[in-house]
C-alpha cells in the first residue's frame, strides 16, 4: 500500500458505500446501456450485436421518433421560459417584505414537492377531464370547455400548465438571488428617477443573470427528462394521436411495451446527447448575457 | 428468534426472490422445510379476492409449501414481468393470455410441463382442446384456467327504460350493426345515455369484424390479413352509429382508446349502456355495478359469418426462474383440480376446462355465473374456428390500431387515409419483429 492510499484509506473506506453504489448502480448501467444500444435485445434472449442499425433506423425510418422529438422540444421551449417568468414574478412579489413570508414560501413551494408525483398527475387528469373541475367552472360562466385531454390541440397545454405550477424550486432560488442584490442600487436608481420597469431591466435582470442562467439550465434538463405527467395523463402511450409522446414516454414504450431494450437504449443515448448539446449551447450563449461579480471586465 | 423470522421475511419480500435463490444456494436448512412459491396474475378486485382466498386454502392443505400471491392491473402486469425476466426473478407461476403466451414460450421464459405431468401435475381431467391450446411443437407448456369468448354486456335498466328488450327487440345472439345503430340511438333518445360504447379504437371488436368479413387477422404465413376495404368498412360502420347518436361523442371515446381497466368501461362509468369485453370479465364487471347486466354477442354483418372465437381465457405457466418446479406444479395442479379451490375461483377466469370442476360448480352458481354458463350454451355453433396464435409484433399492431383510430374518432383525417396508414405501419411492424 503506497503512502497516499495508506493516509487516505479511512476516508475512502467511509466513502465506499457511495463509491460502490456509484460504480455499480450508475456507471455500470450507463456503460451497459451504451453497449446495448448497438444490439438487438428483447430481455429474454441474449443481446445480439447489430452495429449502428438502431441509430440508422431511428433517423431514417422511425416516424414516431421524430414526433417524440417534436413534442419534447415544444414542451421544453414553451414550458421552461413560462415557468421561469412565473417563478421570477412570484419571487419578486414575495421579496417585498410581506409578513409571514415563511408560510408563503412554503405554500408556494408545495406544488414542486407534489407536482412530480403520480397522484398529482392523476389529479390533473381529473381536473381536465371533460366532466372535470375546469370545465365545470367554465360552464358556470356559460362556456363549454373542450376535451382538454383527448384533443391533441390542447393536451400538451395541460402538461405545460402542470409544469408551470411546479415553479417552487426556481422561485426559491430567485428569491435568494433577489435578496443578494444590494438595495443601494435601487435607491440610487430611484434618485435618478428610474421607474419600476427601468429598475427591473437595468438592475434586477443583469444582477440576477447568473441565477437565471442556473435556473434555465436546471429547468431545461428537467423538462427534457419529464416523464410521469405525460405517462399518466396519456395512459402510458402518448395518446391522443401521439400529442403527449414525450421522448421519455416513447423510450419507455419501446423498452417495456415492445421489449426493444437495444433500441430504447439507443434512444436514451440520443436524449443524453440532445440534453448535453442544449446545455452546451446555453453555456456558450451565457458568455454574452451572464456576468459574474468577480469577473474582470 | 426475533419477531420477524426468516419465513415471514420470505413471504413479505416477494420482490426479492432473486436473492432467495442466492440465499438458498448457501444452504440454510431453515429454507428446506418451507418451499416458497410465488404466483403472479393480472386481475381486478373480484379476482384478487378469490385468488388470495384460494392460496390460503392451498397453504393449509399443503404444509410444506408456502404460496404467496402478487397481483397487478393488466396494463402494468407485463411491464413488471418484463423487468422480472431481465432480473432473472420471475415468479414461479405466472398467468398468461392466449396472445402473448407464445412469445414467452418462443423466448424460453415459460418452460415445458411434460416432466411433471402424471407426477406433481394432474391433467387427466382437463379437456383435450384446452391441452392442445397450451401445446407447442409437441411440448405441453400452459395449463388453461378456462374458456373464453367475446361478449357484449348491457345495462338492463337503461335498455328496459328505452323499451328495448333483448330477445324481442333484437336477437342478442345474432344482430347486425344496423340494428345496433337503431336501438343504441333509441336508448340515447329515451335515457340520455348513449346505447353503446364506440368501438372505433377497440381492436378486439375489429378482430371480430375481420373474421366476420371472411378474412383472418393473420394469414398462415404470419402476414396481416385485414384489407384496406375491411378496415374502412369497420370504421365507417362505427362512424354511422356515432353519427346516429348511439355512442358518446368521438373525442370522449378517443380518451378511452386502449384503456383496459374494467372500472373505466362505459357501462360502469354510466357513459354508455353497452360495453364489449371477454366473457370471463362478466363476473368482475358486474361486481363493480349496481344495475344488472345482460349479455349479447358482438354485433355482426347481415351475412352472419361467425367472428368470435372460443379460446382459453388464461393459462397458468411455470417460469424458467422457478426454484422448485415440483412444488410450483403441485400448486398449479391444485389450482385447476382441487374442488375446494376451484369452487372459490368459480367462473371468474372463464368456464373451467376440467370436467369434474365444471360439474361441481353447476350445483351452486351465482346469478351472474349462471348467466355466463347460459351464454356459453347459446353461442355454441355461432363461433369461429380458433386460428393460429398471433405472431410476435401483434401486440404492437394492436396498439398502433388504437393510436391511429383516435384520428378517426376526432375526425382529423379521412377513414381511407388512416386505414392505409394503419396497414402500412402494421406491415412494417411485422417485418421488423
Amino acid at each position: 500500500m503506497n503512502k497516499f492510499l495508506r493516509r487516505n484509506f479511512a476516508g475512502y473506506a467511509f466513502l465506499s458505500p457511495w463509491l460502490i453504489g456509484f460504480f455499480l448502480l450508475a456507471i455500470g448501467p450507463i456503460l451497459a446501456s451504451l453497449y446495448l444500444s448497438f444490439t438487438k435485445y428483447n430481455v429474454v434472449r441474449p443481446p445480439q450485436w447489430i452495429g449502428l442499425d438502431n441509430y440508422l433506423f431511428m433517423f431514417q425510418m422511425d416516424q414516431r421518433f421524430w414526433k417524440a422529438l417534436q413534442v419534447t422540444f415544444s414542451f421544453v421551449i414553451i414550458s421552461v421560459p413560462l415557468k421561469l417568468i412565473f417563478a421570477l414574478g412570484v419571487a419578486m412579489a414575495l421579496d417585498k417584505g410581506i409578513r409571514a413570508i415563511g408560510w408563503y414560501r412554503a405554500l408556494f413551494y408545495l406544488p414542486s414537492i407534489l407536482g412530480g408525483s403520480i397522484a398529482v398527475a392523476i389529479l390533473w387528469r381529473q381536473l381536465f377531464n371533460y366532466d372535470g373541475v375546469i370545465n365545470s367552472v367554465l360552464r358556470l360562466f356559460g362556456g363549454d370547455g373542450p376535451y382538454w385531454l383527448s384533443d391533441p390541440r390542447y393536451s400538451l397545454w395541460t402538461l405545460i400548465v402542470l409544469a408551470i405550477w411546479q415553479f417552487g424550486s426556481p422561485m426559491l432560488i430567485f428569491l435568494a438571488g433577489l435578496r443578494a442584490i444590494p438595495q443601494e442600487l435601487y435607491e440610487a436608481a430611484e434618485i435618478d428617477a428610474a421607474g419600476p420597469v427601468r429598475k427591473f431591466f437595468a438592475i434586477t435582470v443583469p444582477l440576477l443573470a447568473p441565477v437565471i442562467f442556473f435556473n434555465l439550465v436546471l429547468q431545461m434538463i428537467e423538462a427534457f427528462k419529464s416523464f410521469s405527467g405525460a405517462f399518466i395523463i396519456s395512459g402510458g402511450s402518448g395518446a391522443p394521436l401521439d400529442s403527449l409522446l414525450f421522448f421519455t414516454v416513447y423510450l419507455y414504450n419501446e423498452a417495456f411495451s415492445f421489449l426493444r431494450m437495444g433500441y430504447a437504449s439507443a434512444l436514451a443515448w440520443v436524449l443524453l446527447l440532445i440534453i448535453a448539446a442544449f446545455t452546451a449551447i446555453a453555456f456558450w450563449t451565457s458568455k454574452y448575457w451572464v456576468h459574474y461579480e468577480n469577473e474582470r471586465g | 428468534m426475533s419477531t420477524f423470522n426468516r419465513r415471514q421475511f420470505l413471504q413479505s419480500s416477494a420482490g426479492l426472490a432473486g436473492s432467495v435463490a442466492v440465499l438458498s444456494a448457501f444452504g440454510g436448512p431453515a429454507f428446506a422445510q418451507d418451499k416458497a412459491i410465488r404466483h403472479f396474475w393480472w386481475g381486478n378486485p373480484e379476482r384478487d379476492r378469490r385468488t388470495f382466498a384460494v392460496i390460503d386454502i392451498f397453504n393449509q392443505k399443503h404444509p410444506g409449501i408456502k404460496v404467496s400471491g402478487e397481483t397487478l392491473g393488466f396494463a402494468d402486469y407485463f411491464t413488471k414481468l418484463t423487468t422480472q425476466i431481465a432480473g432473472g426473478n420471475m415468479p414461479d407461476v405466472i398467468q398468461q393470455g392466449y396472445g402473448v403466451l407464445f412469445e414467452y414460450i418462443a423466448n424460453g421464459a415459460v418452460v415445458p410441463l411434460d416432466d411433471y405431468v402424471g407426477k406433481s401435475l394432474d391433467i387427466s381431467k382437463i379437456d383435450q382442446s384446452a391441452i392442445d391450446a397450451g401445446t407447442v411443437d409437441g411440448k405441453f407448456y400452459a395449463l388453461s384456467i378456462g374458456a373464453n369468448s367475446h361478449m357484449a354486456v348491457l345495462n338492463t335498466r337503461l335498455f328496459a327504460q328505452a323499451g328495448i328488450v333483448p330477445g324481442e327487440s333484437f336477437d342478442p345472439y345474432g344482430y347486425t350493426y344496423d340494428e345496433l345503430k337503431e336501438f343504441s340511438a333509441a336508448i340515447k333518445e329515451a335515457t340520455g345515455v348513449p346505447g353503446t360504447d364506440d368501438n372505433t379504437a377497440e381492436y378486439q371488436n375489429f378482430s371480430d369484424f375481420v373474421v366476420q368479413k371472411g378474412a383472418n387477422l393473420y394469414n398462415e404465413d404470419g402476414s396481416y390479413g385485414a384489407t384496406q376495404e375491411i378496415v374502412e368498412e369497420y370504421w365507417s360502420t362505427w362512424a354511422a352509429i356515432r353519427e346516429a347518436g348511439g355512442t358518446p361523442p368521438g373525442p370522449e371515446s378517443a380518451g378511452l382508446a386502449g384503456v383496459a381497466e374494467l372500472s373505466q368501461q362505459g357501462v360502469v362509468t354510466g357513459k354508455s349502456a353497452m360495453t364489449y369485453l371477454w366473457s370471463n370479465q362478466l363476473v368482475g364487471i358486474q361486481g363493480l355495478m349496481q344495475d344488472k347486466l345482460g349479455v349479447a354477442m358482438y354485433p355482426n354483418t347481415p351475412a352472419m359469418i361467425p367472428g368470435s372465437v372460443v379460446q382459453p381465457s388464461q393459462f397458468v405457466c411455470l417460469t424458467r426462474d422457478s426454484v422448485d418446479p415440483e412444488a410450483a406444479t403441485t400448486y398449479m395442479s391444485a389450482f385447476v383440480n382441487d374442488l375446494d379451490m376451484t369452487k372459490i375461483l368459480g367462473l371468474e377466469r372463464g368456464i373451467p376446462s376440467q370436467s369434474d370442476v365444471r360439474a361441481a360448480l353447476q350445483a351452486d352458481l351465482s346469478e351472474v355465473e349462471a348467466l355466463s354458463v347460459e351464454y356459453f350454451d347459446k353461442i355454441q355453433g355461432k363461433t369461429a374456428a380458433l386460428t393460429a396464435p398471433p405472431p410476435s409484433g401483434s401486440n404492437e399492431v394492436e396498439q398502433t390500431f388504437e393510436r391511429l383510430a383516435v384520428a378517426v374518432l376526432l375526425g382529423e383525417r379521412t377513414i381511407p387515409e388512416v386505414a392505409s396508414d394503419f396497414l402500412n405501419q402494421a406491415r412494417a411492424i411485422l417485418a421488423r419483429a
